[in-house]
């Protein structure tokens, strides 16, 4: 068994860390493997960070939904445009990419809320929201 | 004892941000149906805290749309419920 540190790579969307895989280096964007978030690699005396590339942007949330979605195996539906609007308007009200059926505006509930990334889909079809849906 | 304008007096419980309670909205609006709609996200903290206790006595969650109609609530977009509340 090989004692090596694994590195690993602290996402400031999910809050969780995910393995740093071989390739990689200082710059590289790479996708969060928890939440579907695009990263940029910087290294730091604490470890490896990702920067969210395009914060804020309409861009940025399209990206981090989809690459769940394809992350998952998940669905959208028709639902799908006037969530993305929901969550740019939580974004400019709120200051970020809080769910827009929730009232709360805490981490966990950044999109992907953590219930989804827990595994709500598997247990309910659906997110909270109804963005992200189980395949038929 | 009701009186018949609250008997009929039709409330929408949103947040600004929820996609089905747009289409609550729409709906209503669409059927020239006159109705109050709160906002909650937009309240400022203690009217929100009193709307919030209000819309959890009423429902038991803290989840939107909550429609009121009249004596009769419930949550979420429901077309078929709100026809028949309206008798549309």
């Amino acid at each position: 068994m090989s004692d090596a540190k694994v590195e690993r790579v602290y996402c400031p969307v999910c809050l969780a860390k995910f393995k740093y895989s071989e390739g990689w280096s200082e710059g590289s964007v790479v996708v969060c493997p928890i939440c579907g978030e695009r990263l940029t690699l910087r290294k730091t005396a604490d470890g490896w960070i990702g920067d969210r590339v395009d914060r804020g942007t309409e861009k940025e949330i399209r990206s981090r939904i989809d690459g769940f979605a394809e992350i998952r195996g998940y669905v959208f539906n028709d639902v799908k445009e006037d969530i993305v609007e929901g969550l740019l308007g939580k974004y400019k009200r709120f200051g970020d990419f809080y769910c827009p059926c929730r009232m709360e505006h805490v981490p966990e509930y950044q999109c992907p809320c953590k219930p989804t990334r827990g595994g709500d889909v598997e247990k309910n079809g659906k997110c909270h929201c109804g963005l992200f849906w189980k395949k038929a | 004892m009701i009186s018949m304008a609250e008997k009929h007096k039709i409330v929408v419980y949103a947040l600004s941000t929820c996609p089905y309670c747009k289409r609550t909205k729409r709906f209503l609006d669409d059927h020239k149906v006159a109705y109050e709609h709160i906002d909650v996200d937009l309240l400022d903290d203690s009217k929100q805290d009193e709307v919030l206790d209000k819309v959890e006595k009423l429902t038991g969650m803290r989840s939107f749309p909550v429609v009121v109609i009249g004596t009769e609530h419930w949550v979420g977009h429901d077309e078929q419920r709100l026809k028949k509340a309206l008798n549309l």
